[in-house]
């Protein structure tokens, strides 16, 4: 049961708060939770470095157990058990406390505080998945330095493939709460005319968490580099460094946040419902979410059990893994893409969903098909739990199911070519307002057909069986979800920005940005697969030896990819946005105004107070 | 509406009838088609730009492939793209950008718009899935006369033995024309075994054996690369490969210290 703190905004402000409301709530902030993060992670390096000195797996132990006090202790500092600790101790949190939970009367410090208020744990998302993007770009134009020429020094070689791994495992990070993380928390419950969400206290604590997995993930460099690829695939893992225990721990504790998420998307939407707003009234952007959040319920676990048995096998001598003493390489690689496979989808339909969102605003028409888009996503995720080892149709194992998971792969084009019919469908005769988000649909509409078709080839085995591992996959991928995923989350970020923080976006900065971030991403990866089907391996320091492609390209992809990373569009756009005044059409903070878009989020009259 | 003003509507609809090609439909049939066109031509000659020249019968399978499923997707691709640049130039709100355009018809679907669209696309995939596995049926028969390749990989090295003659060596040599069989292995991590422009490959797994074949049919050299990142010095883990005459091999097999007549038993050589 959750304590209510859906009162009004405006009512909440003027909610007088006692001097004691909030308890333990009002000493705790992002400080305190580092600082508590910190010792208890010192502790805990102490006492591990005492005990387990000279032991065999020591430091792989002592590095385990020093991040997971380190996640534990950061979001006890952060507030996130103070209720269920106070609830185990026999009280209860009051509705004062509740209240100040949620934000009120703090002002912008709320915004560094454990605060429920769904708004605010938006945002906070927002915040953090620019962040993260930046960690990665700037990761990813590291790599295309160094790929500059054909025999560059520029990294060392283990330095490169930490650099490939990181960068890997950060974007997948960002891509998956992209958008279920802001716009789901911010936009959805108001879609569906609910008061926040269901569990609002799993929703602040899903955000902490994620915060103390990004330390995690950022110390593998410090502590050796996981070399090991993106994948990681075991038995390589068991001979890396203690980074790889720490890379586990970030997933893990990654896992843990998005489930959370996840749970709580669903049962929002599944009994927050306003009266009137039926499961067929959806906007589709809640679907998109809710089916996206169901996935990854199914899909995410996977990801934490198989780094669970890293991590034993590595910090405690068992052999899941290790083929010289029983264990399996291909055991890795199955779980790992049970996960791997749905994560595309846990990632794409979300994005997707908004997308359409924003193509039917700005043609002035309703969503094309809408139950059959309902369908086609539920399609989608059934099929996609079924599709995983086409990615393992060259590891050797089980030849005989080639045939099967071809089938179901490219079964899956079925519901996905439907996504696009809606989209031209949405098009069709209607009144195209070439607004900034906008652009990002037309960018999306190019980019994923380029995906899609890049997808039958590898789908295929016998071709799969030529072009697996290259850059060309690396470029397919990356067409689907940068070129997919990540222009639909900009499409929508640009379409909800005015919602999130009353201001329009600058759209002369934003079609600047969007012009290089499109002529990047065309030159790019175009030159990607180009080099790739040149026999090209995905986690190459060096290209091959001067065939005429690498010569050629990759000092073109470095400075695009560059121009591509530095304006990720959204931050340049925002800083021109934040210039700019609020600017309200018709008195309520409308500025997309029209029919058909899913009216009831635009029309209350909720200001964020920065 | 009296009557008068009912045929005048009709006259004006009736009027209105332009011909196919002026009608939205029939320009983005015209801007389909030479977008189709553009792409098929793109699915015949950009394969022969983009992919190595093929050596061996999964090579030219893996061109082949490219080539069909490239023609195949290009007027689907071209559909999409004909629409979105015709909603661009005809649809597009002109005027005044800070000024929301008129509402659009309500049109909220098409029962046989998207009857066909899903008629199509599972036509379409059936076809991909007949060619995809029929190609990967024929690839699995085995050829009497095989030549049979043991491969390991290791931190970061190829090594290629021929059972029964005692050859281990760094780079592979391959008979014309023959099947070959490759059995692929690993003693360290988990290697990919890709000899390039045979077009296969398949993971060397430490603690497991596992098998591809394929029959050279062009002579010439090829590289054989580490398609599975395998630690530090993956990116330099490949042996040069190259295909050779019978006679040739029997040669090279002479050269690493077979006995002559061995060497030609092995190459298949009549003596």
């Amino acid at each position: 049961m959750y304590v209510t703190t859906d009162v009004a905004p405006r009512l909440l402000e003027d909610t007088p708060l006692g001097p004691e409301a909030g308890g333990l709530y009002r000493r705790q902030n992002i400080w305190t939770g580092l600082g508590f993060g910190v010792f208890l992670g010192f502790v805990a390096w102490l006492i591990s470095h005492a005990l387990l000195q000279g032991s065999n797996w020591g430091s792989d132990m002592v590095v385990t157990v020093t991040m997971v006090a380190w996640v534990i202790g950061f979001n006890i500092g952060m507030g996130s058990f103070n209720a269920p600790i106070r609830w185990a101790l026999g009280h209860d949190q009051t509705h004062q406390d509740e209240l100040y939970a949620a934000g009120v009367g703090q002002g912008r410090s709320r915004y560094l505080k454990f605060c429920t208020d769904h708004k605010v744990v938006g945002t906070q998302y927002l915040v953090l998945v620019l962040v993260l993007f930046g960690v990665g770009g700037t990761l990813a134009m590291l790599i295309r330095t160094q790929l500059i020429t054909a025999h560059s020094s520029f990294l060392s070689p283990e330095t490169y493939n930490s650099l490939v791994t990181i960068h890997g495992m950060c974007m997948i990070i960002a891509t998956i709460i992209m958008v279920s993380g802001p716009f789901t928390n911010f936009i959805m419950p108001i879609m569906i005319g609910a008061k926040d969400m269901a569990f609002p206290r799993l929703n602040a604590m899903s955000f902490w968490v994620v915060v103390s997995a990004v330390p995690c993930l950022l110390a593998t460099f410090f502590l050796g580099g996981v070399d090991a690829g993106w994948t990681t695939y075991a038995p390589l893992t068991v001979q890396a460094p203690p980074a790889m225990d720490a890379f586990a721990v970030t997933i893990i504790t990654f896992v843990v946040s998005v489930t959370v998420a996840g749970v709580n998307t669903i049962v929002t939407i599944i009994t927050m419902r306003a009266k009137g707003m039926t499961m067929g009234r959806l906007p589709i952007f809640t679907w998109g979410s809710m089916i996206g959040g169901g996935l990854g319920l199914y899909a995410m676990p996977a990801f934490l059990l198989v780094m669970t048995l890293m991590i034993t096998d590595r910090a405690t001598g068992t052999s899941f893994f290790v083929a010289a003493q029983g264990g399996s390489g291909w055991l890795y690689e199955n779980v790992f893409w049970v996960m791997g496979h749905p994560e595309v989808y846990v990632i794409l339909l979300p994005p997707v969903a908004a997308m359409l969102e924003v193509a039917s605003t700005f043609a002035r028409k309703p969503v094309f098909g809408y139950k059959v888009v309902v369908a086609s996503f539920a399609a989608v995720a059934g099929l996609s739990i079924m599709v995983w080892a086409h990615h393992m149709f060259t590891t050797g194992w089980a030849p005989d199911l080639g045939g099967p998971f071809m089938l179901t792969t490219e079964l899956i084009s079925i519901p996905t070519g439907v996504i696009f019919l809606s989209i031209i469908g949405t098009l069709w005769k209607g009144r195209i307002w070439t607004r900034l988000p906008m652009y990002f649909v037309y960018l999306f509409l190019w980019n994923f057909i380029i995906g899609g078709v890049t997808g039958i080839y590898l789908s295929d085995v016998p071709a799969d069986q030529y072009f697996h591992g290259d850059m060309f996959v690396t470029a397919h991928f990356h067409y689907t979800l940068l070129g997919g995923a990540m222009i639909a989350a900009t499409a929508a970020l640009c379409y909800w920005f005015p919602k999130v923080s009353a201001k329009m976006l600058n759209e002369r900065i934003g079609k600047i940005a969007f012009w290089m971030i499109a002529i990047g991403i065309q030159i790019t990866y175009f030159g990607c697969s180009g080099r790739g089907s040149k026999e090209c391996p995905v986690v190459w320091r060096t290209t091959t030896r001067s065939s005429s492609m690498p010569t050629r390209w990759p000092p073109v992809a470095p400075t695009c990819s560059c121009s591509d990373g530095s304006c990720s569009c959204t931050p340049c756009s925002i800083r021109g946005a934040t210039g700019s005044r609020p600017r309200p059409t018709r008195g309520a903070p409308r500025p997309w105004s029209g029919r058909y878009r899913p009216r009831c989020h635009w029309r209350t009259s909720l200001w964020i107070r920065w | 509406m009296s009557f008068e003003e009912q045929v005048d509507e009709l006259e004006r609809t009736v009027m209105s009838e332009k011909p196919f090609f002026s009608r939205p439909g029939g320009k983005i049939f015209i801007i389909w088609l030479i977008l189709s066109v553009i792409g098929v031509l793109i699915g015949f000659y950009a394969p022969h730009h983009l992919l190595p020249a093929m050596m061996s019968s999964t090579g030219t399978d893996v061109f082949k492939t490219v080539v069909v499923f490239t023609v195949l997707a290009a007027p689907v691709a071209a559909f999409v793209y004909a629409v979105g640049i015709y909603s661009l130039i005809a649809w597009r709100h002109k005027g005044d950008q800070d000024e929301p355009p008129e509402d659009g018809p309500p049109m909220h679907g098409n029962g046989p718009m998207t009857v066909v669209w899903l008629v199509v696309s599972s036509l379409l995939v059936v076809v991909l899935l007949v060619w995809g596995l029929s190609v990967y049926m024929a690839q699995q028969v085995s050829h009497p006369n095989t030549l049979q390749i043991d491969v390991t990989g290791r931190q970061w090295l190829w090594t290629f033995k021929y059972p029964g003659t005692g050859v281990e060596s760094r780079t592979l040599v391959l008979p014309l024309d023959r099947a070959v069989e490759f059995n692929v292995t690993s003693v360290d991590v988990t290697h990919g075994f890709w000899p390039v422009a045979l077009g296969n490959q398949v993971d060397a797994n430490p603690g497991e054996v596992t098998v591809i074949q394929t029959t050279p049919d062009k002579l010439g050299k090829f590289s054989v690369r580490c398609s599975q990142l395998c630690g530090l010095y993956h990116a330099f883990m490949y042996s040069s490969g190259s295909v050779v005459t019978p006679t040739q091999f029997s040669q090279w097999l002479q050269a690493q210290g077979v006995p002559p007549a061995l060497a030609d038993r092995t190459a298949r050589i009549a003596r």
